[in-house]
C-alpha cells in the first residue's frame, strides 16, 4: 500500500521520459556505428556517432538549461518574433529532455557496440 | 524584494548550461576534419612525431574516455593549451588576459544602448506619427541595416584620422604602461584589467597622495595631467563603444516604441488621464514600468547580439579582447583556444540573463514564485 | 461591371485579385515600402548588369602592372571624370567595378541561404504540424534553442566545424535560418490543419502529407514572403560578416564584406577612405532596402500590427 508521492510520480515521469528517448537512442546509436564501420573503418565510427550523440545530448541540455533560466527572455523573444506562440518553459524543457535522452542513449550504444566491432 | 533563494536557483542553473556547452563544444571538436596533432605540429611535421603526439595527447583511446577525461579538465578549469595562437600557454592564461576588454566594451555599449535606445522609443511613442517620431523610425531602420563592419571604419576615419581628435586604434596611449596591480598602504592589490577602471584607480591614487603628501589643494590646477591616462583609456573607447552601442540601440528603440505604444492604448492610462492627471505625468508614471518590462526581458537575449557585434568591433578597432581571440582561434583551428572562448561567451551570455532575470522580478514581483 | 460575362471575369481575373487584394493595394501606398522595392530593383540590376559585362578576372586580380593603386575616385583628383568612379584598392583594382560585381555576388548567395533555409524550414514545419505531439515539440523547441543564440556567434561555431568558404558559410548560414522560417510554417499549417476543410479530405482517406503541402502552402505564402524579405537583409550582413572576419570569399573575389576587410587594413590609418565607404555604403543601402520593404510587407499583411509593431 504505497502512498501517492508526488516527488516520487515526478521523477517516475521524468525517467520514463529519458528511458524511452534513451532506448530509441541506444538502438539507433549502435545500429549507425556498425554502418559507418562496415562503410568505413570502425575508429571513425566510434568516434564520430560517439560525438553526434554528445552534440544531441550537450545540446538538449544546454536546451533544459537554457529554458529554465531564461524562459522568460525567450517568451519576449517570441512574441516579438509575432507568430503565434505557444512557447511554454515546461513544454520546451519536456523536449529538451527527451533530447538529451535521446543523446545519451546514442553514446551508450556506441560504448556497447564498439567492442563487437571488426 | 527578491529573495536570495531565487537567485541562488538561478545561479546553480549555471552548473547544467556550462556542462551543457562544454559537451556542445566537445562534439564539435570532435566532428571538425583535421587532425589536432597535425595543427600543433604544422603540415611538414614528420609523421612519427604526428603519431607520438597523438599518444601524448590520448587521442588515439576511446572516445568516451576522452569526454570522460575532457570533462573533469573542464570542471576544474583547465582547458589546456593554446595550438596555434599562443602557442604552448595555458588557455585560461590567455582568457583572463582578454576576458576584462570584452567585458568592458559589451558593458559599456549596453549602457549606451539603453540610455539612447530607451528613451528615444519612448519619445518616438509618446509623440506618435510626428516628425520627431519619423525621424526616429527611420533613423532606427537605418541604424538596423547598416553593419558594425561599415559604420566603425567610417567613424575611425572621420573622427580619428581625418580631424585627428580620437585615436585610431589599441586600449590606451603608447605612452602609459599598464600596470596589472595597484599599491594602497603598501599592500598590493589586484586591478580589473578593465582599462578605464584601472587608470581610474591609479591616477585617482597618485592625484589623492599628491594632495595628501605633495602639491596639496594646487594639485587640482593639474587635475588633467594626473588623469592624462585615464583621459587616454576614455578617448580609446569613445569610438568603439559607441559604435557598438548605436548599432544596438536602434533594435531597442524600435522595441521599446512598440511596448510604449500598447501599454498607451491600455485602458488604465486612458483612466489616470480622464482623472484629470498631467499627461506626462500619466505617462512616465503608469506607462514606462509596464512598457519596460517586455523590453529587458528582450535585453538579455539581445545580448548575444552585442556579443556578436562586439566580435566585429574589436576586429574594426584592432581591440585584442576574447572576440577577436575567437576569429583568430577559428581561423588557426586553435581548437583548445575556440572551446574556452565559446565557454566565456555562453558564461557571460547566462549571467547578464540572470540580471536581467533579477531586474524583472523586480520590476513585475508577482513573477516570483 | 455587372454585364462582363464569366469568360472576361476569368481572363481578367488574376489582375483583379491582385488589385483587390488588401495586401497589395496596402503594400503600394506605403511610400518607405515601395523606396525599399525600388533600391532592391535597382541592385538586382546592377548585379545582372555586372554579372554580364563586366570581366571578372580583371575586377580580381591584382592590375598593379596597369593602374596607380589606391588612387582616389576620378572626379576628386585631376584624372578624368569617369576614370576610377570609387578610386583603385591597394591592388589598384577598380572599385566601382568590384562594387557592382559586389552586388551580383550578395544577391546570388542570399538567395542561396534564404532560399535553402525556407525550403527546409517549410519542411521541418510541416512535418512538426503534421505528426503533431513527440516530433512537433522536438523539433520545435530545438528550433528555439537554436534561436535564441545570435546569428552571427552560432554561424562562426558552425564555421568552425565546416571550415571556411564561401560554400561552407552558406551551409551555416541556411542552418542559422532555418528555424525562422519552420516557425512561420508551421504556424500556418497547424491554423490550416484546423480547418474543417482539412479535417473532410483527411477523412475522405486523403491522410497524406502531401494533402498537407498542397493546402499549407498557398497560406502561408505571405508571411514565409514577409520572413524572407525581412531575413535576406540580416542575411547578406552575416554573409559579408563573415567574409570580413576572413571566413568567407576567398581573396581577391569583389564581395563587399572581403573589400570592408582589406578596406579596413589598408586604408583607415592613410585615410584612403573610398576602400572603405562605398562596398559598405551598397551593403548598406541594399539592408535597408529590404528592411523597408520587409516591414511594409508585415504591415500590409497585419494591419493591426501596424498600430503597435511599425
Amino acid at each position: 500500500m504505497a502512498r501517492y508521492d508526488p516527488l516520487l510520480a515526478w521523477f517516475r515521469r521524468r525517467l520514463r521520459l529519458v528511458a524511452t528517448a534513451g532506448a530509441v537512442g541506444i538502438v539507433l546509436g549502435g545500429i549507425a556505428a556498425v554502418v559507418i564501420a562496415v562503410l568505413d573503418d570502425p575508429t571513425t565510427a566510434s568516434t564520430q556517432t560517439f560525438a553526434i550523440g554528445t552534440l544531441a545530448f550537450g545540446f538538449g541540455i544546454l536546451g533544459w538549461s537554457g529554458s529554465a533560466l531564461a524562459g522568460r527572455s525567450i517568451e519576449g523573444l517570441q512574441r516579438r518574433l509575432d507568430t503565434n506562440s505557444d512557447w511554454t518553459e515546461r513544454d520546451s524543457r519536456r523536449a529538451m529532455t527527451r533530447l538529451s535522452g535521446f543523446g545519451a542513449g546514442v553514446m551508450a550504444g556506441v560504448v556497447i557496440v564498439t567492442p563487437l566491432l571488426p | 524584494m527578491v529573495s536570495k533563494r531565487f537567485i541562488a536557483k538561478r545561479l546553480l542553473l549555471l552548473v547544467p548550461v556550462l556542462f551543457g556547452v562544454a559537451t556542445v563544444v566537445f562534439a564539435i571538436l570532435h566532428l571538425a576534419p583535421g587532425d589536432p596533432a597535425r595543427v600543433i605540429l604544422g603540415q611538414r611535421a614528420p609523421t612519427q612525431q604526428v603519431v607520438q603526439l597523438r599518444r601524448e595527447l590520448g587521442l588515439n583511446d576511446p572516445i568516451w574516455v576522452q569526454y570522460g577525461r575532457f570533462l573533469a579538465d573542464t570542471a576544474q578549469l583547465d582547458f589546456g593549451q593554446s595550438y596555434q595562437i599562443a602557442k604552448g600557454s595555458p588557455v585560461w592564461d590567455v582568457l583572463a588576459d582578454r576576458l576584462p576588454v570584452t567585458i568592458e566594451l559589451a558593458i559599456y555599449g549596453q549602457i549606451t544602448a539603453i540610455l539612447l535606445g530607451i528613451p528615444l522609443g519612448v519619445l518616438s511613442a509618446v509623440k506618435q506619427d510626428s516628425l520627431t517620431d519619423h525621424v526616429t523610425r527611420i533613423g532606427a531602420l537605418t541604424g538596423i541595416s547598416v553593419p558594425i563592419f561599415w559604420s566603425g571604419p567610417l567613424v575611425l576615419l572621420v573622427f580619428a584620422t581625418f580631424l585627428g581628435w580620437l585615436p585610431t586604434s589599441g586600449r590606451i596611449g603608447s605612452t602609459f604602461f599598464l600596470e596589472d596591480h595597484w599599491v594602497l598602504f603598501g599592500t598590493q592589490l589586484p586591478l580589473t584589467g578593465m582599462v578605464s577602471i584601472d587608470t581610474f584607480i591609479l591616477d585617482t591614487g597618485a592625484f589623492v597622495q599628491s594632495i595628501l603628501y605633495g602639491e596639496g589643494l594646487g594639485a587640482f590646477a593639474s587635475l588633467t595631467e594626473y588623469y592624462a591616462s585615464f583621459i587616454s583609456a576614455v578617448q580609446h573607447l569613445l569610438l568603439p563603444v559607441l559604435t557598438l552601442g548605436i548599432y544596438s540601440m536602434a533594435l531597442l528603440s524600435r522595441m521599446m516604441r512598440s511596448s510604449m505604444l500598447e501599454v498607451i492604448r491600455q485602458d488604465y492610462i486612458r483612466t489616470a488621464r480622464a482623472k484629470g492627471q498631467g499627461e506626462r505625468i500619466t505617462i512616465l508614471k503608469h506607462g514606462l514600468r509596464n512598457a519596460l518590462i517586455p523590453v529587458i526581458t528582450v535585453i538579455g537575449i539581445q545580448f548575444g547580439t552585442l556579443l556578436g557585434g562586439a566580435v566585429l568591433t574589436e576586429t574594426v578597432f584592432g581591440i585584442g579582447g576574447i572576440g577577436q581571440l575567437l576569429v583568430a582561434a577559428i581561423g588557426a583551428t586553435d581548437y583548445p583556444l575556440v572551446q574556452g572562448t565559446v565557454l566565456v561567451f555562453a558564461l557571460l551570455f547566462t549571467l547578464v540573463n540572470l540580471g536581467v532575470d533579477v531586474t524583472y522580478s523586480y520590476l513585475d514581483p508577482r513573477i516570483q514564485q | 461591371m455587372a454585364t462582363e460575362t464569366s469568360t472576361t471575369a476569368d481572363r481578367r481575373g488574376i489582375v483583379e485579385r491582385l488589385r483587390a487584394s488588401p495586401f497589395l493595394s496596402e503594400l503600394l501606398s506605403n511610400r518607405l515600402a515601395i523606396i525599399g522595392l525600388s533600391i532592391i530593383l535597382g541592385m538586382v540590376l546592377l548585379g545582372v548588369y555586372a554579372r554580364l559585362f563586366l570581366d571578372l578576372g580583371a575586377i580580381s586580380q591584382s592590375q598593379l602592372a596597369a593602374h596607380p593603386n589606391k588612387a582616389p575616385p576620378g572626379w576628386l583628383g585631376s584624372a578624368a571624370l569617369d576614370q576610377f568612379l570609387f578610386g583603385t584598392d591597394a591592388a589598384a583594382r577598380d572599385i566601382f567595378k568590384r562594387v557592382l560585381y559586389g552586388a551580383w555576388l550578395a544577391l546570388k548567395f542570399g538567395v542561396l541561404v534564404v532560399g535553402a533555409s525556407t525550403v527546409l524550414g517549410i519542411s521541418l514545419g510541416i512535418i512538426a504540424a503534421y505528426y503533431g505531439d513527440v516530433v512537433d515539440n522536438v523539433v520545435m523547441r530545438t528550433m528555439d534553442v537554436f534561436l535564441a543564440f545570435p546569428s552571427l556567434l552560432l554561424a562562426l561555431a558552425l564555421v568552425a566545424i565546416f571550415g571556411a568558404g564561401l560554400s561552407k558559410v552558406v551551409i551555416a548560414l541556411t542552418l542559422v535560418y532555418t528555424p525562422r522560417f519552420a516557425r512561420v510554417v508551421r504556424g500556418a499549417a497547424l491554423k490550416v490543419l484546423e480547418d474543417e476543410y482539412i479535417d473532410a479530405t483527411v477523412a475522405l482517406g486523403a491522410r497524406d502529407p502531401r494533402v498537407l503541402v498542397r493546402h499549407v502552402l498557398p497560406n502561408c505564402l505571405a508571411p514565409i514572403t514577409v520572413q524572407s524579405t525581412l531575413n535576406f537583409g540580416l542575411a547578406i550582413i552575416d554573409l559579408a560578416a563573415l567574409s570580413f572576419l576572413g571566413f568567407g570569399a576567398q581573396a581577391g573575389t569583389p564581395s563587399w564584406g572581403l573589400m570592408l576587410k582589406n578596406g579596413v587594413s589598408n586604408g583607415l590609418l592613410t585615410g584612403d577612405w573610398w576602400l572603405s565607404f562605398f562596398p559598405g555604403l551598397f551593403l548598406a543601402v541594399t539592408v535597408l532596402g529590404f528592411n523597408l520593404l520587409g516591414d511594409g510587407m508585415r504591415d500590409a499583411l497585419d494591419p493591426r500590427m501596424r498600430e503597435t509593431v511599425e
